[in-house]
């Protein structure tokens, strides 16, 4: 569905968007991933036409970007917001209008889904009026009210509570089987975790990673423990086969140096804490998400929001 | 340009409801009302008791006739006389410091309204002085003025020996009445206050018009900005087709609150029974009002795409306010001498054309070439500026929290499209 092929974008001095090539078919989410201020925002800006790229192609189904590509995208910004004084249903007519749909056409799936999200006693309120959840929801109405054949949302997930969160998860999951291409940009590993089939991490306007998510975590290898116990955890990091650790409360996700015996290392571990789980599996997306781009902490390149 | 419609309508149907523009719709008029007629109507409201003037005629004979001639041409609706002359005694030395204090202090206690001192040589000496705690009241004054200058000419007269009769003839007051020319020869009665206003009223109907869209306009851009629904919108059609649709849904705006104007005055104007302008004077008005308006639009568009915060709106607005302000401060001016170089220099700088051509028809039409010319200067700068605001709109409506310089902007502008 859409091919993108070698972009570059500079901004002033700073190359936001750096050889970037990414591609998603149809019937397939793809998780754009990156730390904050890696260029997502920046990419989505050049699929969408809003900002032209300085080098390579972009294009849809084969075709370059036309008019008509406009309708058949739809997209979710990451900071939300609509027009306060504005009426619900009318803001959703509105945009549906402007991506040629015809009034009464545009009217009856507003209904449809605002009911599926439990908003249809809100179509004559005011958008100030709705919470923040709910003003999220009509956004991402807007966002597909239009049938587009290439979603793409920028953190579709946050400020909604666990209820509805399971709701928007459905649906993209429905919009995924219609055949729909998704883009779901996000630094919220777990949810791509589940969700995307495929996903490309970018870190200061580069690609680091690409593939699909059991691709990428083969690539990483059996070499990752993950342990749950109770205790003072501190002295793992200083273990010499130890990479990496991860330490949470009660848990812990340890890369490992190269392959020392598995009972060595739940030997020692047994004798300094009380171990309830001992597993070696693949990394999570967020341990490798970690790796790849720690040690760049407040890099500047292509800060989101700056153009 | 289907898109640029649906914008439109959406930003008509939007701002036609929200309470800056209704509050504008009919805070104009109340306005015009207030600054026009207000003071005409105060000004000409006549006195409703006697007012005291003392008089220190150190000439000895005129105090007498200036008060008689008062008494005749001023009277309250009452009957009583408006101006009750009291003299003052002279001091017998011919020292009029001691009449001069006690007349100060009646001033100063509100016993009497202001003195006039007549100097000894009234014959020959020309000034006569008014002494009061309110020297702005004109009327006084200009009667004051007129009834003096009356006495002492025909007593100069007389002197020069004239008859009596014949010098009261001769000097019996003028009345002016004003009739106002047009080029066809029709003859109307006008007076100065009526032009004035009637060219007061289309210029401040100007002002209002393009303050409210234009305040309207950087607002909506503004919050499309900081709630970023404008990636949206980016990502949904045309730049160019926004920026079309808001400069037509605003000028929907503008005309809705012009026929509410235009309604308004032809309601007054027949209660009245008074002609504000004939139908051709009107359409040329009109069309000056377009091509103003689509001259500050674009000037609107292209300083307001580039703002993203509430104080540079503001900023932006008093700038624009500033440009607007000019025509107005020198509308005075204008009024007096439609025709001078000045004014006719002012009306070919594009911001000013549309407000100086609107002031200055009803006044005294300009020559058809200067008309064609103003058109012109008006239409070429209308189109060049929205082109030029449509470039700057494309790559600055993405700006957030930094305003570009105006060097960025201009090579932003000059940057290819895409």
């Amino acid at each position: 569905m859409l091919n993108v092929t070698r972009v570059r974008k500079t901004f002033a001095s700073v190359t936001a968007v750096d050889d970037v090539s990414l591609n998603v078919r149809r019937g397939e989410i793809l998780g754009l991933l990156g730390p904050n201020g890696a260029g997502k925002t920046t990419i989505i800006r050049m699929i969408l036409n809003i900002i032209p790229c300085d080098a390579g192609t972009i294009s849809f189904d084969g075709r370059e970007f036309s008019e008509d590509t406009r309708d058949i995208i739809g997209y979710l910004p990451e900071e939300r917001g609509l027009y306060r004084k504005s009426k619900v249903l009318n803001t959703i007519l509105y945009f549906a209008r402007l991506k040629g749909i015809e009034a009464d056409d545009a009217k009856r799936r507003g209904y449809k889904w605002l009911e599926r999200f439990d908003l249809l006693t809100s179509f004559e309120r005011r958008i100030d009026e709705l919470s923040k959840g709910n003003q999220q929801k009509v956004q991402f109405i807007i966002s597909v009210l239009h049938d587009p054949q290439l979603v793409i949302l920028d953190e579709p997930f946050s400020g909604l509570d666990p209820v509805n969160q399971v709701v928007l998860k459905d649906t993209l999951m429905e919009l995924k089987q219609q055949g729909k291409a998704i883009i779901l940009s996000t630094h919220q590993m777990d949810q791509a975790e589940k969700l995307c089939d495929r996903i490309c991490l970018i870190d200061r306007g580069k690609v680091v990673l690409d593939g699909s998510i059991s691709g990428v975590r083969n690539r990483y290898g059996r070499n990752t423990l993950h342990i749950e116990f109770s205790g003072d955890a501190s002295f793992i990091p200083g273990l010499p086969w130890v990479k990496t650790a991860h330490l949470y409360e009660n848990s812990a996700e340890i890369e490992l140096n190269d392959h020392e015996g598995v009972s060595t290392i739940l030997r020692e571990l047994a004798g300094r804490l009380e171990v309830t789980k001992f597993e070696t599996s693949f990394p999570s997306l967020n341990a490798i998400f970690l790796n790849l781009v720690s040690g760049a902490p407040g890099t500047n390149a292509g800060k989101e929001g700056a153009g | 340009m289907r898109k640029a419609l649906t914008v439109a309508r959406w930003e008509y149907l939007e701002r036609i409801k929200s309470k800056a523009f209704i509050i504008s719709l009919f805070l104009m008029p109340v306005i015009m009302v207030t600054t026009a007629v207000l003071p005409t109507l105060l000004a000409s409201r006549p006195d409703t008791e006697s007012k005291v003037i003392a008089v220190i005629d150190q000439s000895g004979e005129f105090a007498d006739k200036i008060s008689h001639a008062l008494a005749d041409r001023f009277v309250l609706p009452n009957g009583q006389p408006n101006y009750i002359l009291r003299p003052i005694p002279d001091d017998p030395s011919g020292e009029i410091a001691g009449a001069r204090r006690l007349a100060d202090s009646l001033v100063i206690s509100g016993e009497i309204e202001g003195y006039v001192i007549l100097p000894k040589s009234m014959m020959t000496d020309t000034t006569v002085e008014y002494r009061s705690e309110n020297i702005g009241n004109f009327k006084i004054t200009e009667r004051l003025t007129g009834v003096i200058r009356e006495v002492i000419t025909e007593r100069r007269l007389r002197e020069r020996g004239f008859d009596p009769q014949v010098v009261k003839e001769l000097t019996s007051p003028i009345e002016l009445k004003t009739i106002k020319l047009s080029k066809t020869g029709q003859e109307e009665e006008a007076g100065f206050a009526q032009v004035f206003f009637t060219a007061y009223v289309f210029m401040m109907m100007m002002f209002f018009l393009v303050m409210t869209s234009g305040q309207i306009l950087v607002r909506s851009i503004l919050e499309e900005k900081s709630n970023r629904v404008i990636e949206v919108l980016l990502s949904s059609c045309r730049p160019r087709d926004l920026m079309t649709g808001k400069i037509l849904g605003l000028s929907g705006l503008a005309l809705t609150q012009m026929g509410f104007w235009v309604a308004i005055g032809l309601v007054v104007s027949v209660k009245l029974s008074i002609t504000l302008v004939p139908l051709g004077t009107a359409i040329l008005l009109g069309g000056y009002f377009v091509l103003g308006y689509l001259l500050y639009a674009s000037i609107f568009v292209a300083a307001g795409a580039p703002v993203s915060s509430e104080q540079e709106a503001q900023q932006i607005n008093s700038y624009l306010v500033l440009i607007l302000v000019i025509p107005i401060v020198v509308a005075f001016v204008a009024v007096q001498n439609p025709n001078s170089t000045l004014i006719r220099i002012l009306s070919f700088i594009p911001v000013l054309t549309a407000s100086m051509m609107v002031l200055r028809i009803p006044i005294q039409m300009p020559s058809v070439l200067e008309i064609i010319l103003t058109m012109a200067v008006l239409a070429v700068s209308g189109i060049g500026g929205i082109w030029l605001a449509g470039k700057v709109f494309r790559t600055t409506m993405l700006l957030y929290g930094k305003r570009p310089s105006l060097r960025e902007l201009v090579s932003l502008v000059r940057s290819r499209e895409r």
